[in-house]
């Protein structure tokens, strides 16, 4: 299949690429630039495992082709952390127990940061319903949401 | 206030930073250099002979670099359907490929000739006459015929009398049970205890009810994956997402008979089991096959389409269950006929049919089980396999009868558990248990005395019992000149076993839990090690921790006492030092100071070795309390509260204790209320989250877990396998709460919005 020629803006890194048209943005994380923090759980769009952030906006990189993610700034979970020292929502998980096998957990963690980048303030229901998207099957979701309310009140505090 | 000073306290887990900025490495993440993708050709049928099998197209796709079929397994033990398929997505073929698409495209190409078979996927049709013969003539007696043809046999053995008489009325009995031939039986179980007959003669409330129990998928979020590297010596290497390493280096080597010696593998970063993780067909063997035709490393990973149609889900069954009790509370008998759905393959937990049982007294007992074949793939296990349905079926007619006699269902539980020193079936007496403690803690948590509801809503409790497994383990620990202490080991973490096995060797050793590091070996490596499943990693693990910690510490004490001239009885280890006990002024030798001057010493290096097989293990308790409200016009319901305690023994790190509690209810308030894999003419219907549905956050509140401790004798500080046990009472949980909010009992599960509606239509609302 012929390739075309991407530019990829990775965690601050830029990446020109030749994939063919079919690969998926994860697939071009995962097998081209060996990113593989960024999980494939269902890949239909459905469990949010493999959520990457592109422009600002929380993403499912199964749903979206490389190619159309050119000239994109994305971020993903290997970029979060800055100079050793984990983002809130990171730290947050860590001390809530807020991940079990920790498969779900990059998406988890890359959703929360984009929700506690638009809005702080929610509730913990708002919380719950806008963290739909992702799917875990071992906390049972309590944990993940003291995570997540904790952080947020770190996020505001600092902010 | 507790006498350890890391055991028992919250800690962040050992592999909480890799967990969090994706460093941690699963299956699909190795890629060995020049890596192929495999990919396996499956059934489109869901029965059906197989006229032949032709790969011409693929083979000529470029990047194409071997198929396989059965002709490719040296052993000849099945790993691909040759002749006939049983289920849809059976395996058939597979396709190496230096590109995931091509790899697809390529097994696409493959055509396959089918002669299309009458397929059976329920139960209850399987065993009839009727249905189609899935593998030979798999034909049982039930219950009354097997009674029968027991006594015929016993009588015709006794050559000495003739009982010709007698075993013809026998054979004139067995015409009154036509329907009690089954047929595609893959396997039964039988128990009896006291006389049933007798004792539900004796009640006053008799209740019988048929329970349905879908199949449910684990559904842990990382697909079966494996990297498999075979070399030209012959050495294989495997990096698998599994629960059992060794189990899979034992399966790997007897199906592809290979020597173990020749087979390494490398358990990955583990993103869920349940129990689900131990098969070796999977993905491991074809990924071996393929490595081992093209000389290049090869990765197998399953899409989460191909988990749903061949993974090995959890048996559904039907359950004819019969309970009868006196006026004044006592339950006096039960029975239990069921069916479990065990797919393509036999087994199917028909063993945990026993486990409508509870933790009750119940004098009379009977259950006869069958496990039956169907066009679906074969099954395994999930967190406590069989419990969570048999203990659906006996905890919802506990609430049935509660209700008839007009009793608490809190009051009529605590009334008929057993008691320590009750006799049990097994043999030996009940041991302590925390079974009431437990029921107490979760009705006081969830302020079940004086709960209330509003009009829709209802509270309903339930509870379920498991046992955790035991194992073979290997742990070593060695303790460096700095003064920590690096544990190694070859269990798979299964959601924090690593962390409460460092916890276990810091309390040893005195020194702080941060200054502990663990790794896990592969299995040419590591001490063998149990696989992680059955709730018995802490148990085993813990224990053989502990032993190799209490090494340790032995091997310091001497090396102190040999550097400080003191006798070992007056030396104590304390704080990470070695202290001269009551020395004035205060004499002590630091663990790093031992560990370097035991490098020169003729004993060698602090290391310490535990090994342990098995130790009887202590049951365990969960009983949980739902309140719902139901929307009579819709039939959804909505949890507005969930409360789970758990008998856990000892809570090594009570924020991982909470987290197995947290999970586990909600898994089972999932298979209660959402999740069914559901079977058409040709198979699974639903393979996917969209049709599948698994519970989101925005399903459920937050579940308030209580943790009870009721001290194992048997287990490292007390604990309790915990894993399992949460699962087992939800789904009776649920039930018996949409009961009490509507009045309606749904016994078929799960229990959907529609089948509330209907219910309460034919309940004349």
């Amino acid at each position: 299949m012929a390739k075309l020629q991407v530019n990829l803006k990775v965690n601050g890194d830029e990446h020109d690429l030749l994939i063919e048209p079919r690969k998926t943005l994860l697939a071009v994380l995962r097998d081209t630039i060996g990113l593989t923090g960024t999980k494939e759980g269902c890949s239909t769009g459905d469990c949010g495992a493999c959520t990457v952030i592109v422009d600002g906006k929380a993403v499912t990189s199964c749903m979206v082709l490389g190619v159309t993610a050119s000239g994109k700034e994305i971020t993903t979970i290997e970029g979060l952390a800055s100079d050793g020292e984990l983002h809130p929502v990171q730290q947050a998980f860590i001390d809530t127990g807020g991940y079990q096998c920790g498969f779900c957990t990059p998406g988890f963690i890359m959703a929360s940061k984009v929700l506690l980048d638009e809005d702080p303030n929610r509730s913990e229901e708002e919380f719950r319903h806008a963290l739909g998207g992702n799917i875990c099957r071992c906390t049972g979701y309590t944990k993940i949401l003291e995570a997540v309310l904790k952080a947020a009140e770190e996020v505001r505090t600092t902010a | 206030m507790s006498e350890h000073t890391v055991v028992g306290r919250k800690v962040a887990r050992v592999d909480a930073v890799e967990k969090v900025t994706g460093a941690a490495q699963y299956g699909a993440d190795v890629h060995p250099p020049g890596m192929l993708y495999g990919k396996i050709v499956r059934s489109k049928h869901a029965h059906a002979n197989i006229r032949g099998i032709d790969t011409s197209e693929a083979e000529k796709l470029p990047g194409v670099k071997a198929i396989i079929t059965q002709d490719d397994v040296p052993s000849g033990r099945r790993v691909f359907a040759t002749d006939k398929v049983l289920y849809l997505g059976e395996p058939l073929a597979a396709v190496a490929a230096t590109d995931p698409d091509v790899a697809e495209e390529a097994a696409e190409l493959i055509k396959i000739d089918y002669e299309v078979l009458p397929v059976v996927q329920d139960v209850m049709e399987a065993i009839k006459d009727s249905a189609p013969r899935l593998q030979g003539d798999d034909t049982k007696d039930g219950p009354n015929r097997r009674e029968i043809t027991t006594q015929i046999r016993r009588l015709s053995r006794d050559k000495e009398n003739d009982h010709s008489d007698e075993i013809s009325k026998l054979e004139a009995e067995l015409e009154n049970y036509p329907d009690e031939v089954y047929y595609n039986i893959s396997a039964e179980s039988h128990s009896d205890a006291g006389d049933v007959e007798k004792g539900f003669a004796e009640c006053d409330v008799v209740v019988e009810d048929t329970y349905v129990i879908p199949r449910v998928h684990q559904t842990y979020m990382e697909p079966h994956v494996s990297v498999a590297s075979a070399d030209s010596s012959g050495k294989v290497t495997v990096w698998a997402s599994t629960q059992g390493p060794f189990a899979i280096r034992s399966g790997i080597a007897g199906t592809l008979g290979i020597p173990l010696t020749q087979i390494n593998v490398i358990g990955t970063t583990m993103g869920g089991g349940f129990g689900g993780r131990f098969g070796v067909i999977i993905t491991h063997v074809p990924a071996v096959l393929l490595s081992q035709k093209t000389g290049r490393a090869v990765r197998v990973q399953m899409t989460r389409e191909e988990e749903f149609t061949d993974g090995r889900p959890a048996p559904g069954c039907v359950i004819k269950l019969k309970t009868g009790a006196t006026n004044d509370g006592r339950i006096l008998a039960r029975q239990a006929l069921a069916f479990w759905d065990s797919g393509s393959v036999s087994g199917a937990s028909i063993g945990s049919t026993i486990r409508v049982r509870g933790v009750y007294k119940i004098p009379n007992l009977k259950v006869d089980a069958y496990g039956v074949h169907t066009n679906k793939s074969g099954t395994a296990a999930y967190r406590a396999p069989g419990a969570p349905q048999a203990i659906f079926a006996g905890e919802s007619q506990l609430d049935e009868i509660a209700k008839r006699i007009g009793m608490d269902p809190v009051k009529f539980r605590l009334m008929n558990m057993r008691e320590e020193g009750d006799a049990v079936p097994a043999g030996a007496s009940e041991p302590k248990v925390g079974y009431k403690e437990t029921l107490e803690a979760v009705a006081d948590a969830a302020g079940w005395w004086d709960r209330e509801a509003g009009e829709n809503q209802g509270w309903g409790v339930a509870v379920g019992d498991w046992t955790n497994g035991c194992g073979p383990g290997g742990v070593y620990v060695s303790v460096h000149e700095d003064g920590s202490a690096r544990i190694f080991h070859g269990s798979m973490d299964i959601t924090g076993t690593d962390t409460a096995i460092s916890q276990i060797i810091a309390e040893i050793l005195t020194v702080p839990y941060e200054s502990v590091t663990i790794r896990r070996g592969d299995t040419d490596s590591a001490p063998y090690s149990t696989g992680s499943g059955g709730s018995v990693v802490t148990f085993t693990m813990g224990n053989t921790a502990k032993l190799a910690a209490e090494d340790a510490h032995q091997r310091i004490l001497e090396l102190a006492s040999e550097r400080l001239n003191m006798n070992v009885d007056n030396l104590e280890l304390k704080d990470g030092a070695v202290h001269v006990i009551s020395a004035d002024p205060p004499k002590s030798i630091s663990l790093g100071e031992l560990a370097a001057y035991s490098l020169s010493t003729t004993g060698g290096p602090i290391v310490g070795k535990g090994a342990f097989a098995r130790q009887p293990s202590t049951p365990a308790l969960a009983a949980q309390i739902a309140k719902v409200e139901v929307d009579p016009e819709t039939g959804r319901t909505r949890v507005l509260k969930l409360v789970a305690s758990q008998d856990v023994g000892f809570a090594i790190n009570p924020m991982a204790v909470e987290g197995q509690i947290e999970g586990g209810t909600v898994q089972g308030y999932a298979w209660a209320m959402m999740e069914e894999m559901q079977y058409g003419e040709n198979g699974n219907i639903n393979p996917g989250f969209v049709d599948y549905r698994v519970p989101t956050s925005a399903d459920l509140p937050t579940v308030e877990s209580v943790i009870v401790e009721v001290p194992a004798p048997n287990g490292p500080y007390g604990a309790k396998g915990v894993g399992e046990p949460p699962i087992t009472p939800t789904l009776a949980t649920m039930a018996n709460a949409v009961n009490d909010a509507i009045g309606v009992r749904i016994t078929e599960l799960p229990i959907k919005p529609e089948k509330v509606v209907d219910a309460l239509k034919s309940n004349g609302h």
